[in-house]
């Protein structure tokens, strides 16, 4: 991505230097905050990283120790990494069918889009509250709406599922697919940028809605469908507010939902162990990290960019 | 930026579904409204019901209509909920002013101003847009703990007057660079400096993407719950959201009602700024992949 090219004509040279001059001025106060916010930050915590540090005395260095500790000898390390990667491996797929199947049916040129658009987004934007969370809370409890439901309809005794650990973690998969809007809205912008003459040609061809869905829209939609999971995959690695709220910030039942950012934060503001989980935020920064690199990379495989 | 969906070409008219899979169509959509709205109807309705009949009935009309909930959750603290929601919009206000006025600022020397290492700067911006927040967060509690800011509302604000969302100065560098050139070299001739052109030209013309930034600035910082939750601690200075979540503990779900009631109202806000930005907070989605 280019910034704009530079103006045909050249400036006389007292208009170049004021033309320095404004244009650090009105980068300054990004400058600031880009080295007093976020580089020096970055560096700080990469060095706090390497020692053990708790407010209390200054930092100790003890070299890699903290990443050695991670990988070899912390369970509830391995907690997090498994409900985190249940979490995103099962949400961010799920999200993306629904987002997909959504905006196929509402591309279909039916009345009322608007509305249903609308309706469908409003969870995205508001998904992420404490309010939704505490309603969540509700929804999957023993007496909430969903056993209640279960109840009338089948007359099955539904468990508290959010108390249960082996079912905590998908009430809170369930809350991240209930947010398929906004990636919805991107696949129907991505669909309306598919000529039509493609689909009535294949139409003329005789090709059934479901080859030309599988021949057309797939392919022509493969790049929004890795912007899409891109984010989605980044974007839930850091999820942390539900599984605090459903847990009363524990991580529980059994760390059944100890996200990772949910125990990055307990290491830090209720242990006080800045250095240890400054090398936690590292390894998350390098699991992002690391997946985006694996997306793109796959990309040259299925993602079809030539038009 | 007009609405694609208002109007079908010919073509699309054509190959709308007809009879029987137009209404299966339909149906399907409708249930799935149903389904996705539920839980938030269920909600409002729920905190006018009286708590005996809450989960008696998952009816979406309350039998016996009142608003006892709200007047007990109002108060359910040691700090009213009013004072919480003042708190949040304060900060939310500032945010966004913040937001403004630092992104815009740093958008218009990346797509108008001639200037040594512009290149760099734009590419670092980007590099930032996509390291995880949890990488700089413990130096910046630290720092801030140093300058004595944690427990009050300066953590929360002033890194927003210093374009620490980037995203923001992507979002309208992408609208600065469609705004014609001619107009800012006009002003120029006729005299002009930056400051003339950034105050009279560019921004009056930006007003659709300073809405959509303001917007999404103010629902994001409402609905923010990890900075309040580490920068602040007395309950004086809680924002609604952690007031929401201390008010869970408080009640340890003995009170339904009015937690359901607190919950409506935290969310009532966001609510009416969807109702009256629907089309533009959708245009943003859609157009830069804006996430939540």
């Amino acid at each position: 991505m280019s910034v704009n090219e530079a103006p045909l004509y050249r400036a006389p040279l007292w208009l170049r230097f004021k033309g320095q001059l404004a244009g650090y001025g009105f980068l300054s106060p990004w400058l600031i905050g880009l080295f007093a916010l976020t580089l020096g930050p970055a560096v700080s915590s990469l060095y706090l990283s390497m020692t053990d540090y708790s407010l209390m005395s200054s930092p100790r260095w003890v070299g890699a120790d903290n990443y050695v500790r991670i990988a070899s000898d912390d369970p509830r390390f391995r907690a997090a990494m498994n409900v985190t990667f249940t979490y995103v491996l099962l949400s961010v797929p799920l999200k993306l069918i629904f987002a997909l199947a959504i905006a196929v049916l509402l591309n279909k040129g039916l009345k009322g889009l608007n509305w249903f658009r609308a309706i469908f987004y409003l969870p995205s934007l508001i998904g992420g509250s404490v309010a939704i969370a505490v309603l969540w809370r509700q929804v999957f409890a023993s007496d909430g709406i969903i056993n209640q439901v279960l109840m009338a309809v089948f007359n099955y005794e539904g468990p508290s599922w959010i108390a249960n650990p082996n079912t905590a973690i998908y009430t809170l998969v369930a809350l991240a697919v209930w947010q398929f809007g906004s990636s919805m809205i991107i696949f129907l912008a991505g669909l309306r940028q598919i000529p039509t003459d493609m689909y009535e040609a294949a139409s003329i061809d005789g090709a059934s809605r479901a080859r030309q869905f599988f021949k057309i829209t797939l392919p022509l939609l493969t790049p929004v469908i890795f912007f899409n999971a891109v984010i989605l995959t980044i974007d839930a690695f850091k999820a942390f507010t539900p599984a605090f709220v459903i847990s009363d910030g524990s991580g529980g039942p059994i760390d059944s939902t100890l996200f990772y950012t949910l125990y990055l934060y307990q290491e830090a503001f209720t242990n006080f162990r800045f250095g240890y989980a400054s090398a936690l935020a590292w390894v998350l920064v390098a699991i992002i990290a690391g997946f985006t690199a694996l997306a793109f990379l796959s990309a040259k495989y299925w993602v079809h960019y030539d038009d | 930026m007009t609405d694609a969906a208002a109007a079908l070409s010919p073509m699309e008219a054509a190959q709308q579904p007809k009879g029987l899979t137009r209404a299966f169509a339909y149906a399907a959509l409708l249930a799935m409204s149903f389904v996705m709205l539920y839980p938030l109807l269920w909600m409002i309705s729920s905190s006018f019901k009286p708590e005996n009949e809450i989960f008696s009935t998952g009816s979406l009309i309350p039998e016996t209509f009142t608003a006892d909930a709200y007047r007990r959750g109002w108060n359910g603290l040691s700090v009213s909920f009013g004072w919480m929601f003042l708190n949040s919009a304060v900060i939310s206000v500032l945010a966004v002013v913040g937001n403004l006025m630092s992104c815009s600022m740093a958008a218009y020397a990346f797509t108008r101003l001639q200037f040594k290492g512009r290149k760099f700067w734009f590419a670092l911006m980007l590099g930032t847009m996509m390291l995880p927040q949890h990488a700089v967060l413990i130096p910046q509690y630290l720092m801030f703990l140093n300058f004595g800011w944690v427990n009050t509302i300066l953590p929360l604000v002033v890194p927003k007057f210093l374009a620490i969302d980037a995203f923001f100065i992507f979002l309208m560098v992408q609208f600065f660079r469609g705004i014609p050139r001619e107009l800012d070299e006009a002003a120029l001739m006729d005299g002009a400096g930056p400051l003339r052109i950034f105050f009279r030209i560019i921004l009056p013309l930006s007003m659709p993407v300073l809405a959509t930034a303001a917007v999404f600035s103010f629902i994001w910082t409402w609905d923010d719950f990890f900075a309040p939750l580490i920068y602040l601690n007395d309950i004086e200075k809680y924002t609604a959201q952690l007031g929401l979540r201390t008010f869970v503990d408080a009640t340890a779900q003995s009170d339904w009602g009015a937690l359901l009631a607190m919950s409506t109202l935290t969310v009532l806000p966001i609510f009416v700024l969807f109702v009256m930005f629907q089309r533009l907070l959708i245009e943003g989605v859609a157009t830069t992949g804006m996430k939540r």
